[in-house]
């Protein structure tokens, strides 16, 4: 049985708390008083996922048949699922994704389908390598499909294969991929990390295009997603929802969603995933050996060490059917992993930022997505109200270096350059410089062509963050570099206790502080 | 009279290049300027008048004398021992003037003039070295005129530009690198470019700024500056986009909506204007101008090594922009910069003045002008004594 | 070995008295080959060098197994009986190094009791390197059957190859029932493995095996466990089993999802090739081969 999460009160004996801080940790020594969320223990895998997986698809929940009564010979069929920004980190083979789609295509060859194909859908992700679609669909489905050109990543660019399927009563295109909507069937196949995954948004952000993500991509609707961890509290959902219901009337989908325990990092790490006073002698050892040596090998090095880390997580649920009905189901099983209940808000958020966020697997944690995974992910891993009071300060610990990946983050580059240099307002930002980036021909060639992100997805970064900025008073980053720091409008400091005490300017004497203790994730229910 | 004087002296030219290599300025330390008490000089002919400088700069070009770093170039046109300084404002009988430096024919009293002189072409004058005066492309670098870091000089009457009342004697100091600058924006042959880019944000650049938006009017103007205070003049005087210099390329291949072709922009700037002159800005400028279109050197380059393949590739034009004379329109190109001074407030970017005594401390801060947060450095001689 | 000179009584042994009945000699070779000390910790060790120090590096030499399907073993529990093709004696070692951990070094392998244990020394050679047993080629003896259930109750994996011996011409023969009628007995999966190419290097009837040329290495193929159904005998299991190894070949050589559309339909290309004339067999077998290397099988 696993332990639930919980607050901690550091008193005076507490051990110093573990930061993540990009490729490395630091201890620091919370002030008596402050309060540490720690997640909830990894829940029990499914002990056999694949009978699992087959009553799931046998046994749909809404108002959906079982999968093999779908299928018949000389149908379209096509199965779409999540890109490599599901799980963090990348999960140890198997692939949630290869387990479901090899049984939900054995049920295809054994009803004779053969006009199958497979799609990423990657949005305005970049696109993915052959080494990482062999990590999420194994080599079986690889070999399978992509020699035949029957394994292809969505193009939200390529204006002959996407469609407008319909506009909703609040005026959004629906937009997307052509050989979904026109297939017999759509099959979806997910892994739900986060609360903000899933149901309707899968397939509105996954296989659309930049006309249909606008309407609720921007900051309008973010600042009025709160939190977007909390679907039925977010604008972001309010809209997928809406857009989602509109393709359900025009296509037949099937949705077969996945969740994972938080079994985050490999046993040579695993000290990150204890409470810092159940530390035995060999995690101590452990935590020793690694910072240090951490510490002395080049960022680079220290980088290609922690992308190689494949994650031990493992399946919890799985639930197929009918969109929301699953996703209603899906959200149950997340939030018995993720919840953690949490009194009252703090006037100082502390967090420390681990390398990794959904948008740079196998590659870096540049400044802008700095800011995306604290002020977006992080920030908004709550429900109810955010864990800091409105005007408080937020206290990020990473190194934050001026460097960015040129060939998954081109657009990153020009908008941390030329547009944060000019502003750092998520309006202006998106009125001034959003259709520009979003429509230059460079951006869109490269993300067609090359591994980059859309031009515009720069942008959203920021947008994910521009709840919290509109929340929050003062936002500080540790240890990172100045110079990046206050490019993204933010004040460097060098230490926690540094930090601290210019949080007092904005918040006042002796404030409160509450730290999140994660990775692993959690979702704060903070009342 | 007390000048700033500087002298042939070969060990301490020597010197001078060491110590300016390991840090600029510091050649005014060991090197062959020196502050003395000399004669006026003579007044060379009738039409010469004596005038006594209020102001006078110090221009990028007399840090690399100093520092030993200028080319060699100018050997035979200059004269020793020369008082420097070229961006003057002084005093005459019934006023206060601006000078225009070039030592053209007219000065020199060669009759006819140059085919460049007669048609006021001045600044392309070869006589340089010829005529009633010793060898000098400019006051300032002419034995026989003086220069600005004095008390006194003589010049000729057609260098006199008469300062009106209401422009400051800070103004009027940057009528001399308006005027320069006003040049160069008038060098290319296009009209109403869509990109142009000025590299540098120096005195020159910031200049070039003003001159390119007044004169060329572009549709984006995007310039490049290191230091937090030329960011903010630089937007303040016309320019829309200002990155670091390391950024330059991809704002302007954003700005051009064109693709990268290895390190540089497919479709670039119609006009880049290099207010830099090292290798690095000039490759910059390689790599981000447009096809068949142009480069305008306006910071002085010196010898440099750059890859001129793209240039062959691309076709591209490399023009140089020196001084001033008369421009395409007839007009003066002094009277354009009296204009462009006061209209774009130039007169705000002299930043510091200092006496003749503290010489080395105002060579210093021009040489380090951009990290200290100044642009333009200055010697007041209206405090000095024998004026 | 016999001494030439005999030493006498009673240096030497006594002679036994003809009139006296001599009691019936304890065999000790064959199926009565006690292996027991093969499994006790030292030997373990011993064998744990034996498999990863020698076998591993002297097998990624001469053949570079390639091996694909190992997700499939994923979250299985040992023990397991594992069972394959059969072409070479390189079959064991490849199968046995490239077991995944808990599998690997836990493992005793069903040996053909009149070839590997024919003498003490021979046994024990198999018992120590590959933690062979003795089991007899035709059908599971009593002894035989009950060694092997008695050791996968004891949490040991097992290796068997089900067609009772190395192919002689290059196809596979049908799977006898041993490994069905251990995994109903013991409530074990069977994992049913496709080992591919050690034919090539190795045939059987050749003296020493070749070296594998560059893209000529050998290919193991692991399948998804097969569980015994409810009423199912151990025919039907083998035969299922069968087909399942005759699926992950027809996966190796053409997709996975080819593969899983004509096992759907029924059409999955046995192992056993044509009937009819050996020529035939052979041709077969070179066009099959040569539409996948690009190489011939015959010389």
């Amino acid at each position: 049985m696993s332990r639930p999460g919980f607050v901690l009160e550091v008193d005076r004996s507490t051990p110093p708390i573990l930061f993540h801080h990009g490729e490395g940790f630091r201890l620091e020594k919370l002030p008596a008083g402050s309060r540490v969320v720690y997640p909830a223990e990894p829940v029990a895998p499914l002990k056999d996922p694949d009978a699992a997986i087959r009553h799931a698809l046998l046994n749909p929940v809404g108002d959906s048949q079982p999968l093999p009564s779908l299928l018949h010979s000389g149908m379209k069929l096509t199965i779409a699922m999540d890109n490599q920004a599901v799980p963090l980190p990348p999960m140890q083979r198997p692939d949630n994704r290869q387990r479901v789609i090899e049984i939900v295509l054995d049920m295809a060859a054994a009803a004779g389908v053969d006009d199958v194909e497979l799609i990423v859908a990657h949005g305005l992700h970049r696109r993915m390598t052959e080494p990482e679609l062999r990590h999420i669909l194994g080599d079986r489905i690889y070999d399978s499909f992509a020699p035949h050109g029957l394994l292809t990543q969505h193009d939200a660019e390529d204006h002959d294969n996407l469609v407008l399927v319909g506009r909703t009563e609040q005026g959004e295109h629906v937009e997307l991929n052509k050989r979904a909507v026109t297939s017999d069937l759509l099959i979806y196949v997910n892994v739900n990390l986060v609360a903000m995954d899933g149901g309707h948004k899968s397939t509105m952000t996954g296989i659309s295009s930049y006309r249909s993500l606008k309407h609720h991509h921007n900051v309008t609707g973010m600042q009025h997603s709160r939190s977007f961890m909390d679907p039925p509290n977010s604008e972001l959902h309010n809209s997928t929802w809406r857009m989602g219901r509109l393709l359900a009337g025009a296509v037949k989908i099937f949705q077969i969603e996945t969740t994972l325990n938080t079994d985050t990092f490999p046993s040579q790490f695993s000290f990150l995933q204890k409470r810092e006073w159940e530390w035995s002698a060999r995690d101590r050892a452990a935590f020793l050996a690694t910072s240090k040596s951490l510490d002395r090998v080049p960022p680079r090095m220290a980088r290609s060490i922690f992308h190689g880390m494949k994650s031990p997580q493992r399946m919890t649920s799985v639930q197929a059917g009918e969109v929301e009905a699953v996703h209603q189901l899906t959200l149950a099983n997340l939030h018995r992993q993720h919840l953690v209940p949490v009194e009252g808000q703090a006037d100082v958020l502390t967090m420390g930022l681990p390398y990794l966020g959904p948008y740079n697997v196998n590659s870096i944690l540049n400044p802008l997505l700095v800011m995306c995974l604290g002020l977006g992910y992080f920030f908004n891993l709550y429900r109810g109200k955010p864990l800091v009071r409105k005007g408080g300060v937020v206290i990020l610990s990473h190194p934050t270096r001026w460097e960015f990946h040129p060939v998954h983050h081109p657009s990153y580059i020009d908008f941390f350059e030329q547009v944060l240099a000019e502003t750092t307002d998520p309006l202006e930002i998106e009125k001034k410089f959003e259709e520009d980036f979003a429509t230059d021909p460079w951006y869109i060639h490269l993300y067609r062509n090359s591994y980059a992100y859309h031009g515009v997805h720069a942008f959203y970064m920021w947008y994910w963050g521009a709840h919290a900025l509109q929340h929050v008073g003062q936002v500080i980053i540790v240890g990172g570099e100045p110079r990046a720091v206050r490019r993204l409008g933010f004040k460097p400091a060098s230490t926690l206790r540094d930090a601290l005490e210019m949080a007092e300017d904005v918040v006042g004497r002796n404030p409160s502080i509450t730290h999140i203790h994660n990775p692993p994730i959690f979702l704060a229910d903070v009342t | 009279m007390r000048a700033l004087q500087f002298r042939r002296s070969v060990p301490k030219y020597a010197a001078a290049m060491v110590a300016g290599g390991v840090m600029p300025g510091f050649g005014a330390r060991v090197g062959p300027l020196r502050l003395a008490d000399v004669e006026e000089p003579d007044l060379p002919g009738p039409d010469w008048q004596r005038i006594r400088p209020r102001l006078a700069g110090i221009c990028g070009s007399d840090l690399s004398t100093i520092d030993g770093k200028s080319s060699r170039y100018f050997e035979p046109i200059v004269s020793f021992p020369f008082v420097p300084g070229h961006e003057i404002v002084a005093d005459r009988d019934g006023g206060r003037v601006v000078v225009e430096p070039v030592l053209n024919c007219i000065p020199r009293g060669i009759d006819p003039p140059c085919s460049f002189c007669a048609t006021g072409l001045t600044g392309s004058c070869q006589n340089i070295a010829l005529g009633s005066l010793e060898p000098g492309l400019q006051t300032g670098y002419c034995a026989d005129t003086g220069g600005g870091w004095s008390t006194a000089m003589v010049a000729h009457e057609s260098q006199l530009h008469p300062v009106p009342d209401d422009m400051s004697d800070e103004a009027a100091v940057m009528v001399e690198p308006a005027a320069c600058a006003v040049h160069a924006a008038c060098r290319p042959d296009v009209d109403q470019p869509s990109t142009v880019v000025v590299l540098g944000a120096g005195t020159v650049g910031l200049c070039t700024i003003a001159a390119v938006r007044t004169h060329l009017r572009p549709g984006t103007l995007i310039a490049s500056a290191k230091h937090p205070e030329q960011r903010k003049l630089a937007l303040d005087l016309g320019a829309d986009v200002v990155v670091e210099p390391g950024e330059v390329r991809r704002a302007v291949r954003r700005m051009s909506r064109s693709p990268m072709v290895g390190d540089g922009v497919g479709e670039g700037a119609e006009v880049v204007f290099d207010c830099v002159g090292t290798a690095d800005s000039v490759d910059d400028a390689l790599a981000i101008v447009r096809p068949r279109e142009q480069v305008v050197l306006v910071g002085m380059p010196g010898r440099i090594s750059v890859d001129l393949t793209g240039l062959w590739h691309k076709e591209i034009r490399l023009v140089g922009a020196y001084a001033y004379g008369r421009e395409k329109t007839g007009e003066r190109t002094f009277e354009l910069a009296f204009e462009l001074v006061a209209q774009a407030d130039l007169g705000r970017l002299v930043s510091a003045t200092y006496s003749l005594d503290r010489y080395r401390d105002a060579i210093d801060h021009a040489a380090h002008a951009g990290s200290r947060g100044a642009v333009k450095v200055v010697f007041d001689l209206r405090g000095e004594r024998n004026r | 070995m016999r001494v030439p000179v005999r030493a006498r009584f009673p240096l030497g042994k006594p002679n036994w008295p003809s009139s006296v009945p001599r009691p019936a000699l304890e065999r000790r070779t064959g199926v009565d080959y006690d292996t027991d000390w093969a499994r006790k910790p030292a030997a373990r060790v011993a064998r744990a060098v034996i498999v990863d120090d020698v076998l591993r590096p002297a097998l990624h030499l001469i053949a570079s197994p390639t091996v694909h399907g190992e997700d499939r073993l994923v979250g299985l529990e040992a023990p397991a009986i594992f069972v394959a093709n059969h072409h070479s004696h390189l079959d064991t070692s490849v199968l046995l190094t490239s077991l995944p951990e808990p599998f690997r070094h836990k493992a005793v392998v069903a040996a053909a009791a009149d070839y590997f244990f024919t003498t003490r020394a021979k046994g024990a050679m198999s018992a120590l390197a590959i933690g062979a047993i003795p089991m007899e080629r035709t059908k599971v003896g009593r002894r035989s059957a009950d060694m092997a259930a008695e050791l996968l109750d004891d949490g040991w994996n097992l290796i068997m190859f089900p067609e009772g011996g190395r192919s002689p011409d290059g196809w596979g023969r049908a799977f006898r029932g041993g490994a069905a009628y251990l995994s109903l007995r013991c409530g074990r999966p069977v994992v049913p493995l496709y080992i591919e190419g050690t034919g090539r290097l190795w045939r059987r009837g050749k003296k020493w095996p070749k070296v594998a040329k560059r893209g000529e290495g050998v290919h193991l193929v692991f399948g998804s466990p097969v569980w015994p159904e409810e009423g199912e005998d151990a025919r039907r299991l083998a035969a299922r089993v069968e087909n399942t190894v005759a699926a992950l070949a027809d996966e190796w050589s053409t997709d996975w999802w080819s593969a899983r559309r004509r096992a759907a339909t029924g059409t999955t290309p046995g192992l056993t090739g044509p009937s009819g004339g050996a020529w035939r067999r052979a041709w077969a077998l070179d066009a099959d081969a040569s539409s996948r290397s690009g190489r011939r099988a015959w010389p």
